[in-house]
């Protein structure tokens, strides 16, 4: 592992960037993308709106605040994912191990590549201008000898940056690097640290590892290392990386919704979802996982099920998802439902001998294949017609290009 | 109660009911084995509720009297004992103290009224079957009992005897194949048979067992939702499945053509290093079957690939077929003829498996997709 040279490639405000570079009347203008649904918030907002103070997560009305002549736009998400797949699979003309780290973020492990390109550094140029040229996109590369310190150069400079940490900046570099900018530290760690005194990742690497340990348990010993600016972690291609433990969807609805019936037709939309996905990638599931934000947005609630037997059908995960919903008192309005398929068995090649379970796996496979053509939810059950939009509105933080993450989202 | 007994012979009627006592101990008399002396023999009784067992062995009976003890305790005791008569007397408040030369145990056990009553079984509608019938339709099944505690209608051995033909069916599936055996009866049958029965997993491993001890014939009757099994000194009640088991019947193809006779051991043998390399997931082998051969080969991404041809009587059309090499190989190892014929249709339909000559047994396999 020693030796290593790592790239962390972050692209700057992409899906803003990506609306800008699709319509030019755009350019150069305070951008914020947002979902579809009128409870959406900002997803991405331009370098012209975050000057005016806007930020992911706001609300549309707060966005507006900040900033009166903001542009609110619609995000595209297709646009997004067909991109971001372009973009991954020129990394991996540079070196086959690229992880995917988010839809506009990922790790390259360049070290065994410098041999036909030269530097790293000649890599992060040659990548940049490719990516400016194909897409007008711009990206932020971080070069260090790990994907902590790759992760944190990449983030040093924004828009259009290129830093390098060399193994023998990294100690000077930590000590001035506040505990919050390592990738791993959230707020609440981060306060938890500065109740013992520690502000700097080089004050967190020289804390005594046995009071880390008292309060931080395994993960002491991984802030020790951080705060040190060690990470052994590898990068992770898509082929190698660990088989995927569940399949689940979960969605915002339009409004917050008591009545059962209508909660019931969201589960069986998402049902549906899960279980398209389960088979697309040949996976059934055993554990059907049920997951509910109340209206309040604080109290949320998840219970799961586990069956004897593994399924993959629609129907069936959509009846244990019923009877987990009856099983129990609704105390508020629903505001988000989720539905996760686990304790998946990654094969269903072997064809069902009872000629009921045959005809009904034929007929999914049938309504599989119409809607792979046509398009999600062409073919579906009855109690799901209507006009309403269906499916995935929003791309998962666990998007990939490849496999069973790849949900295609409208 | 006091009693002296061989220990070959206790050890053995211990042995049997090993099997039988619950073992996760929920009712605690339920680990335990009845013991009851009285008019020269000894009867050991165990049961989990489901499956019982009772029998009966020669004992010096000095004083008559029942009592429960650990079965697994008593088991290892008798087992480590020299080969000698052992002395087994209860005492006061359940305890019981086995001797047997210079060795003594005192043992806490229960009484005998906690264990639960075992019923006596009637004469009436038993059927005869000898016990190498019994012993080979079992096996020739078994394996295609389903595993899935969900498919609860599945988790035993259908036993069913029509009315037009008197041959008695047994019928395992766990919905991706299916083995059947149906052998002629002689004894007149009663409405149960006739209808059908479900005989539960653990039911069937205790049944087999008694029909390898042993040349007598087994008897096997019903009565209220239970099947009673006698042989010789031996009684097996358990209770059968309470479910519907599919109509077998529609699952057996009818009209597969392309018929292909293989000797058993080479096949066997191949599948077993083809299952080597075989997707670990799925196990899945490739069959191509062309005039006169089998090419037997699999493939692993992460391992590479293997491939066997084979020598077989076959003149249909080239075509290849997905197995699981499990239900094959499961099918192969019961098999008591030279070759077996394999009838098939078409890649996605099921694959019939017969036996050399008409011996009553099929096996239905469910193909893959590759």
């Amino acid at each position: 592992m020693s030796d290593r040279i790592i790239m962390h490639c972050d692209m700057n405000a992409f899906f803003a960037s990506v609306e800008q570079q699709s319509n030019p009347e755009l350019r150069g203008k305070p951008v914020g993308v947002i979902g579809a649904s009128h409870r959406t918030i900002i997803t991405t907002a331009s370098y012209e709106a975050r000057k005016y103070g806007v930020k992911t997560g706001m609300a549309k009305w707060e966005a507006l605040q900040c900033c009166p002549d903001l542009i609110l736009v619609v995000g595209n998400n297709r646009k997004y994912t067909a991109t971001s797949t372009r973009i991954f699979a020129m990394m991996q003309e540079y070196t086959p191990l690229v992880e995917v780290f988010s839809i506009d973020e990922a790790f390259l492990d360049v070290t065994g590549s410098l041999a036909l390109f030269g530097s790293a550094d000649n890599i992060a140029y040659r990548l940049k201008a490719r990516i400016l040229h194909h897409f007008g996109l711009t990206c932020s590369v971080g070069i260090a000898p790990n994907k902590l310190l790759a992760k944190l150069a990449s983030e040093m400079q924004k828009p259009d940056g290129l830093t390098i940490i060399r193994p023998d900046e990294v100690v000077p570099v930590m000590e001035r690097t506040p505990i919050g900018d390592l990738c791993g530290i959230g707020r609440r760690t981060r306060q938890q640290l500065q109740q013992l005194g520690i502000a700097t990742c080089g004050q967190l690497g020289r804390y005594p590892l046995d009071i880390l340990r008292q309060k931080f348990g395994i993960v002491g010993d991984k802030l020790h290392h951080m705060g040190r600016g060690i990470d052994s972690s590898p990068v992770i291609p898509e082929e190698k990386s660990e088989p995927v433990k569940t399949v689940g969807h979960s969605m915002t609805l339009p409004r917050d919704i008591s009545a059962e019936d209508e909660i019931c037709r969201y589960l069986l939309q998402l049902a549906e979802m899960v279980g398209r996905r389960a088979r697309r990638y040949g996976v059934s599931g055993k554990t059907i996982h049920l997951g509910i934000r109340y209206a309040d947005f604080e109290t949320s609630f998840g219970r799961q099920v586990t069956l004897p037997g593994h399924i993959d059908c629609s129907d069936d995960i959509y009846q244990t998802i019923l009877r987990i919903l009856r099983s129990f008192e609704r105390p508020q309005p629903v505001r988000m439902l989720g539905v996760r398929l686990s304790n998946l068995r990654h094969q269903n090649s072997q064809l069902p001998l009872l000629p009921e379970e045959h005809r009904k796996k034929l007929a999914t496979a049938a309504m599989d294949e119409v809607n792979n053509r046509y398009g999600d939810f062409k073919v579906t059950f009855g109690s799901l017609l209507g006009d309403e939009e269906k499916g995935a509105a929003v791309i998962s933080p666990a998007w990939k290009p490849q496999g069973i993450r790849n949900v295609d989202v409208r | 109660m006091n009693f002296t007994i061989e220990k070959e012979v206790f050890l053995k009627a211990l042995g049997r009911v090993q099997g039988i006592v619950e073992k996760r101990n929920t009712i605690p008399v339920l680990s335990n084995v009845l013991l009851e002396g009285g008019d020269g023999e000894l009867h050991l009784t165990a049961t989990d509720l489901e499956v019982g067992m009772r029998s009966s062995y020669q004992a010096n009976i000095r004083k008559p009297g029942q009592i429960t003890v650990s079965a697994k305790k008593l088991y290892e005791i008798i087992k480590e004992l020299p080969d000698r008569e052992i002395n087994f007397a209860s005492k006061e408040n359940c305890w019981i103290e086995v001797t047997c030369g210079k060795a003594q145990f005192n043992v806490v056990g229960l009484a005998a009224e906690e264990f639960p009553h075992f019923p006596q079984p009637e004469e009436a509608n038993f059927i005869q079957l000898s016990s190498q019938v019994c012993k080979e339709m079992i096996e020739k099944t078994f394996f295609a009992v389903s595993h899935d505690e969900g498919k609860y209608n599945l988790n035993g051995i259908f036993m069913q005897v029509l009315a037009e033909d008197n041959r008695l069916k047994m019928v395992a599936t766990d919905g991706h194949r299916l083995s059947m055996i149906e052998k002629p009866i002689e004894s007149s049958v009663g409405e149960e048979l006739r209808k059908g029965v479900i005989l539960p997993r653990k039911g069937l491993l205790e049944l087999k067992k008694l029909a390898e001890e042993g040349e007598a014939d087994i008897s096997l009757g019903f009565m209220d939702n239970t099947a009673v099994i006698k042989k010789d000194q031996s009684v097996i009640i358990m209770r059968l499945v309470d479910g519907e088991f599919p109509d077998y019947n529609r699952v057996i193809p009818k009209n597969n053509e392309q018929e292909a006779r293989i000797a058993v051991d080479p096949l066997l043998h191949a599948l077993r290093r083809m299952i080597i390399l075989s997707s670990e997931k799925s196990r899945g082998v490739k069959m191509m079957l062309k005039p006169g051969l089998l090419e037997v080969s699999s493939s692993n991404p992460e391992l590479g690939d293997a491939r066997e041809e084979l020598d077989m009587d076959y003149q249909g059309p080239e075509f290849s077929i997905g197995f699981n090499a499990r239900y094959l190989l499961d099918i192969l190892q019961v098999q008591d003829h030279e070759q077996i014929r394999l009838v098939l249709k078409d890649n996605l339909s099921p694959g019939l498996f017969l036996s050399e000559e008409e011996d009553g047994f099929l096996a239905v396999v469910m193909p893959m997709r590759l």
